[in-house]
C-alpha cells in the first residue's frame, strides 16, 4: 500500500494532520491541494481540522490555513487537549464515551434532565466507544479555552445499531446513525451522513442545542426536554439537509444549505 | 494461504447454515480443502445439510475438551473428499467452549486447510463471540427485512470492533416483492449496512428440498439459489463475478398464481 504523504488521525478532540517531519512542507502543501481539489471525502466541507503547534512555521501555517478555508474546511493550531465545555455541567448526567471494550456495559440511569412524560428511557446495550481516546503527545491536563469558543468531539464512522455515544458537549459525526443506534449529546448535533437513529441534543437542558444532518430521517428527535417524533409510515429520504431546533418551545425542523 | 470465515447473522433463521454448507460444498467443487466447523452447540444441524448425520462419532466438544485430537471428529463428506465437517454436540450447551480453545483450534487447523468456515449460532452472547474469534472475516447473512437488516447492522458493529471485516449476503430475496415495494431493495440494504456485498441469493423452494435431502443446491444446476451461491464461491476465490439480475413472475404466471391461488 502506497504511503499517504499527509493522514487525518481521528482522537477524542478532533481531527489532527499528521504527516512525517522530513517531508517538504511544498510537497506537504501539494498533498493537501490534490486531496481538497480531487473533491474526495477526504477533506468534508465544515471539517475542522487541527495540527499541534510548533510543526510548521507561522507562514507555513497561514498558508495552509487560507488553503483550507478556500475549500471550507476549517483549520486550527492548537495542543490536542480535552476540550473545555461550553457552558458548566454540572448537573448534566452524562459520561463522555469510555474506553472499555464493546462489553455489555450497565444500563445508564435515567437522566434527570429527562421530560417526566417520559415513561420508559430507551437504553442502550453497549456503550462502545467512540474513538479510541488515546492520550496525544503533547497533552496537558488543563484544558484551556478553544479559540473559536467550541471544541466538538468528532467521530469518523457511522454508528450502527446498539451503539451509543454520549458527550457533554457537541459532536460532529461524519458517517451515518443508523436505526437503534444514539447520540446524546449536552451541545448541538452534526451528522454528515444519515441519520435514522435517536438524537438528542442539549441534553442538559440547554434549549439553543441544534440538530443537523445531511438527511434528517430519525426515529426520534430530542432537543433539551421536548421530543419529536417523526409521523409514522414510509419515510421518504429528504433530499435537503435540515436543522432541526427550538422554536417557541417547540422542536421545528427547517430544510437548509450546507 | 488458508482463511478462517465465520457465517453469522444476529437474528436467527436468515440462513446461516444454508450458506455454509453451499459454500463449504462450492469450495471444495473447485478443489479447495475446506472444512466447516459447526460452532451451534446444542442446535447442530450443518450434518443434517450435508447429509452426513449418521457419520458423526465425536464433537468439537470432545476436540475442544481434549478427549480426542480434531482429526479423529472430522466427517469426510460422501462426495468430495476433499471437504470435511467438524460437528458440534447435540447435548451440551454453547458454554462447552470457551473462545480462547476455538482460536487455538483454528490456528492448529488452518495448517491443513485453504478454507475453515465456522457456521455461528444466532445472537450475540458466548456463542457468538467462541464464532468469530479465530475468523479473519466474516460473511454477515440477512434478508431483506428491516428486524434483520437491523440485527445485521448490529452484528457489523461487533465485528468492526474486534477488527474484523464483513462481507454481506442477502438471502431470500423475492424479486416480485422488491419489484412491488414490499421487500428492501438491494439500494436500501446497501445504503443503511455499507459493507461489500458478496452475494445476492434468491428464495428458493429447492432449498428445502436440498436440506431434507442432505444435498446442497450449489450442486444443482437448475436452482436459482445454487447459482447464487456458484458465484459466491467465485467471489471468494477472487474472482470479479457481476451480480446476476433475477427474473420477476411476468403477468402471465401472475395471473396464474393469482387463479390458482386458493387452491
Ligand atoms: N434461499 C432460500 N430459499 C428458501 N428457503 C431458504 C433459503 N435459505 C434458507 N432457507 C430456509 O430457511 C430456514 C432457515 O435456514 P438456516 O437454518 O440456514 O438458517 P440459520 O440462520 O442457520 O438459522 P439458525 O439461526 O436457527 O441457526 C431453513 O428452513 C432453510 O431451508
Ligand atoms: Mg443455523
Amino acid at each position: 500500500m502506497r504511503q499517504e504523504i499527509v493522514q487525518l488521525k481521528g482522537s477524542r478532540y478532533g481531527l489532527q494532520l499528521v504527516f512525517s517531519p522530513e517531508t517538504e512542507f511544498k510537497t506537504i502543501r501539494a498533498d493537501i491541494q490534490r486531496k481538497l481539489e480531487s473533491g474526495s471525502r477526504f477533506f468534508r466541507r465544515g471539517t475542522v481540522i487541527q495540527l499541534v503547534p510548533g510543526v510548521l512555521s507561522s507562514e507555513e501555517e497561514a498558508s495552509l490555513r487560507k488553503l483550507f478555508n478556500q475549500h471550507g474546511v476549517l483549520f486550527r493550531v492548537e495542543t490536542m487537549e480535552k476540550p473545555a465545555t461550553r457552558r458548566p455541567m454540572a448537573t448534566l448526567p452524562l459520561t463522555p464515551a469510555s474506553p472499555a471494550k464493546a462489553a455489555p456495559a450497565p444500563a445508564p440511569a435515567p437522566a434527570p434532565a429527562a421530560p417526566p412524560a417520559e415513561k420508559k428511557a430507551p437504553v442502550s446495550e453497549t456503550a462502545t466507544p467512540a474513538v479510541k481516546p488515546e492520550p496525544q503527545p503533547g497533552t496537558k491536563a488543563v484544558a484551556k479555552p478553544a479559540p473559536e469558543g467550541e471544541t466538538m468531539l468528532v467521530i469518523n464512522r457511522t454508528l450502527r445499531s446498539g451503539q451509543e455515544i454520549r458527550t457533554p458537549g457537541s459532536v460532529l459525526i461524519c458517517g451515518n446513525i443508523n436505526a437503534g443506534a444514539q447520540v446524546i449529546a449536552g451541545g448541538s448535533i452534526d451528522i454528515r451522513g444519515t441519520c435514522r437513529g435517536l438524537v438528542h441534543a442539549g441534553a442538559g437542558g440547554d434549549t439553543s442545542a441544534f440538530i443537523i444532518a445531511d438527511r434528517l430521517m430519525p426515529i426520534q428527535i430530542r432537543i433539551a426536554d421536548r421530543i419529536a417524533t417523526l409521523p409514522d409510515g414510509a419515510v421518504k429520504t429528504p433530499a435537503v439537509a435540515a436543522r432541526a431546533f427550538m422554536k417557541d418551545g417547540k422542536i421545528t425542523i427547517e430544510p437548509m444549505e450546507r | 494461504m488458508s482463511e478462517v470465515i465465520v457465517i453469522t447473522s444476529g437474528k436467527g433463521g436468515v440462513g446461516k447454515t444454508t450458506t455454509t454448507a453451499n459454500l463449504g460444498v462450492g469450495l471444495a467443487m473447485q478443489g479447495k480443502k475446506v472444512a466447516l466447523v459447526d460452532t451451534d452447540t446444542g442446535l447442530r444441524n450443518l450434518d443434517l445439510l450435508l447429509g452426513l448425520e449418521r457419520r458423526i462419532v465425536y464433537t468439537l466438544v470432545d476436540v475442544v475438551q481434549k478427549r480426542v485430537g480434531y482429526g479423529q471428529a472430522l466427517v469426510r463428506h460422501k462426495k468430495y473428499e476433499n471437504l470435511l465437517l467438524l460437528p458440534t454436540s447435540q447435548v451440551a450447551d454453547k458454554t462447552a467452549i470457551e473462545p480462547e480453545q476455538m482460536l487455538e483450534l483454528t490456528q492448529v487447523m488452518r495448517n491443513e486447510f485453504d478454507y475453515i468456515l465456522v457456521d455461528c449460532p444466532a445472537g450475540i452472547e458466548q456463542g457468538f463471540q467462541t464464532a468469530i474469534i479465530g475468523a479473519d472475516r466474516a460473511i454477515v447473512v440477512t434478508m431483506p427485512e428491516v428486524a434483520a437488516v437491523r440485527d445485521a447492522d448490529k452484528i457489523i458493529g461487533r465485528l468492526q470492533a474486534e477488527n474484523k471485516d464483513s462481507h454481506l449476503v442477502v438471502n431470500r430475496i423475492r424479486p416480485q416483492m422488491v419489484k412491488d415495494g414490499t421487500m428492501l431493495d438491494m439500494t436500501s440494504i446497501n445504503d443503511i449496512l455499507s459493507i461489500p456485498c458478496i452475494g445476492q441469493v434468491p428464495d428458493d423452494e429447492k432449498v428445502v428440498d436440498s436440506a431434507n435431502r442432505g444435498i446442497p443446491v450449489v450442486e444443482w444446476d437448475d436452482s436459482v439459489a445454487g447459482q447464487a451461491y456458484r458465484n459466491i464461491v467465485r467471489r471468494i476465490c477472487g474472482e470479479d463475478v457481476p451480480f446476476q439480475t433475477f427474473e420477476t413472475d411476468g403477468w402471465f404466471t401472475r395471473l396464474r398464481k393469482k387463479l390458482f391461488s386458493h387452491h
